[in-house]
């Protein structure tokens, strides 16, 4: 196993950058998780890291060695792809196999690689069959066989679960997030399913436009994203951002909405809105964070109600506000109608709030 | 209800009626085709066991009377000059299809490859390059094609032959093995470089057993293109001891006129390398052909 670190990473296609000064380090043993829409940029770092395609500028190692130059096959590397990219013509074990017989490895040694990898995936009895033959959760385990048997320095995975069906998309994330645990190897898993990324990773890099946008633990990018993009990104349903125009007077700051209404600021959020470049100011706030009155109380903003979306634990109500659209989720207990008036209230500690221009997040210190 | 339950059959015999009387219309029209195509090379087989008198009577002897092997005899006897001359002729179109077919092959897959695979400047022009050549008919380039194997000091020599079959031949195998690499992830490869081949390996041992159908679509292709071809050989060799067999046969039976039997035996053993090929690796062939229409 070997950490990866990606120095000023940059690759472009004629004028267009696909990936643009990614810098990153991924420790030894760690599972990080590439995220972000599709076009990204995500897939193109990964077949960087595995040299399938060359890099434009800046540094990739593994291990201790920088392997910018290096083909594919001398980076120590294993890489499980969405379809799988099983050989058509060979068994499940001849698939096991190639990557050792490509290594010269002795024929006894590579049976009993085999074998064990067959093992510990559990598929044993499907070594004699070709992959037309399996269902796509054996084929995706096959493919995680061949990353597996070689022992490899780094594992990559491109969206390996997003050809599945949800069911079993659930049960092999856990699979997959089991193998990592055991074999604490260093995982690179690229997927655009944020819930994977959150799920899964000990951090995750967002990336959107070619940019790595942040780069965290899903608890910290979830808690504290650095920009609009990231905040609206990571989170299901997404968090809620609502433009608003910041004002101080006699010592109070507070954000008025083009609605009329207008939210007085704690002393902390206060001091986030000096920090800002323009008076407007982006307020963000998870479904979780706001709270829905039938009636008005000191604190609320009036907004309207549009769905409401029942989902048994939880009912989800997106709410017109201020031109935005607001998630709100609430007990199942409580009744609303669509177009019935409803009053929010924002959970100050636990709001976030964007300069309206550089849409970054403001921070108190 | 009687009237619904008496209705409901009705209506689906009727309905069965109608496809059915599409279905026999359909095979009514491939039965059609069948004699179309198969009653001339039946006539073929019988003129060819007849005696020289028998083929020339009027109205013909729908079976020979008197069947008669003769032909055959007189052909694969290298004794006489006949025999001598069928052989050498079989032997010259046997050697000329296969260094065709061999050297299209060789030249067609990599760069069937390279077209399916690589970006590199001039690949669309290059590209529709090699179908131009498709564009128009082959008698076109029958006056240059032999100026220039005349400059190249190649006339009545099988190379001639070869290099031309292979300007026809190419464009075709090219179009055909670039569609099938094209049918193949790129990420099998991917995943043979990592799991540690080089570029090369991951070809050989990936990808062309993967294109094995079609490679030998396109061998059969050329093969059979170069085995009947009459004009360039007609033009490009004037040496008796070079000609290949569609010529050969030709000028051999102007000859002698009216030796129908001999001709037709002489066709038919013409017929028989492509038909044998075909039946061997029609399985291929087929598999080629439908490669690509849906996907795996």
């Amino acid at each position: 196993m070997a950490h990866v670190v990606l120095k000023d990473l940059v690759k472009t296609y004629g004028g267009f950058k696909a990936v643009n000064n990614v810098s990153l380090t991924v420790n030894d043993g760690e599972f990080v998780a590439l995220v972000g829409p599709s076009g990204c940029g995500k897939t193109t770092t990964l077949n960087l890291v595995a040299g399938l395609i060359p890099i434009t500028s800046g540094d990739i190692v593994i291990g201790d060695r920088v392997v910018n130059d290096l083909d594919p096959k001398d980076r120590d590397i294993a890489m499980v792809f969405q379809n799988y990219a099983l050989y058509p013509q060979k068994s499940v074990y001849k698939n096991l196999a190639f990557p050792l017989q490509m290594r010269k490895l002795p024929r006894d040694e590579i049976d009993k690689k085999v074998k064990d990898a067959a093992r510990v995936l559990d598929m044993t009895h499907l070594l004699e069959r070709k992959p037309r033959e399996l269902s796509g959760g054996q084929q995706q385990r096959v493919a995680l066989g061949r990353a597996l048997v070689r022992d490899p320095a780094v594992f990559l995975m491109d969206e390996p679960l997003s050809n599945l069906d949800a069911k079993l998309r659930v049960q092999m994330r856990s699979e997959i997030k089991r193998f990592h645990q055991d074999l604490k190897a260093t995982i690179i898993y690229v997927t655009h399913d944020q819930l994977e990324a959150v799920t899964m990773a000990d951090k995750m890099a967002v990336m959107n436009g070619g940019f790595l946008q942040q780069y965290d633990s899903p608890a910290q990018v979830f808690a504290h994203p650095m920009n609009m993009f990231v905040a609206s990104f990571i989170g299901s349903p997404a968090m809620s951002l609502i433009p608003l125009q910041a004002s101080t007077a006699n010592g109070n700051t507070v954000l008025t909405s083009a609605e009329g209404w207008t939210l007085e600021l704690s002393p902390r959020n206060a001091r986030k809105v000096a920090e800002a470049t323009t008076k407007k100011v982006v307020l963000g706030a998870r479904h979780s964070t706001i709270k829905l009155h039938k009636s008005a109380v000191p604190g609320s903003v009036p907004a309207k109600a549009y769905t409401v979306e029942p989902t048994g634990d939880v009912t989800f109500v997106q709410a017109f506000l201020s031109g935005a659209i607001v998630n709100v989720s609430v007990p199942p207990t409580i009744a609303v109608a669509p177009d019935e008036q409803i009053w929010l209230e924002f959970d100050q500690e636990r709001m976030h709030l964007f300069d309206g221009e550089t849409e970054m997040a403001l921070k108190a210190d | 209800m009687s009237t619904i339950a008496e209705t409901a059959p009705r209506g689906q015999t009727r309905r069965r009626m109608r496809v059915d009387g599409w279905r026999w219309g359909g095979r009514i029209f491939l039965v059609f085709m069948l004699l179309y195509t198969a009653l001339p090379m039946i006539w073929m087989l019988l003129t060819s066991i007849k005696s020289g008198f028998a083929a020339m009577q009027f109205p013909p002897q729908w079976w020979p009377d008197e069947p008669t092997l003769a032909s055959y005899q007189k052909l694969l006897d290298p004794q006489n000059s006949v025999g001598q001359d069928f052989l050498r002729f079989f032997w010259n179109s046997l050697f000329v299809s296969t260094a065709t077919t061999i050297l299209s092959v060789i030249v067609a897959v990599p760069a069937a490859y390279a077209f399916s695979r690589f970006r590199f400047p001039g690949r669309n022009f290059l590209f529709f390059a090699v179908l131009l050549r498709n564009m128009f008919p082959a008698v076109i380039f029958l006056v240059p094609l032999f100026i220039l194997m005349r400059m190249l000091g190649l006339v009545n020599t099988h190379g001639s032959l070869i290099l031309t079959y292979l300007t026809f031949g190419l464009p075709l195998a090219i179009w055909l093995l670039k569609g099938f690499y094209d049918n193949i992830p790129v990420q099998l490869e991917q995943a043979a470089r990592i799991d540690g081949a080089t570029r090369f390996q991951a070809f050989i041992l990936i990808v062309m057993p993967l294109s094995t159908p079609g490679i030998i679509a396109t061998a059969i292709y050329s093969f059979i293109g170069a085995w009947n071809e009459y004009i360039y050989a007609y033009t490009f060799l004037s040496k008796n001891e070079q000609l290949t067999l569609p010529v050969g046969i030709q000028r051999f039976f102007s000859e002698n006129t009216t030796d129908f039997p001999g001709l037709m035996a002489a066709s038919f053993m013409m017929s028989v390398p492509v038909v044998v090929l075909f039946l061997v690796l029609q399985r291929y062939f087929v598999r080629a052909l439908t490669e690509g229409a849906v996907k795996h």
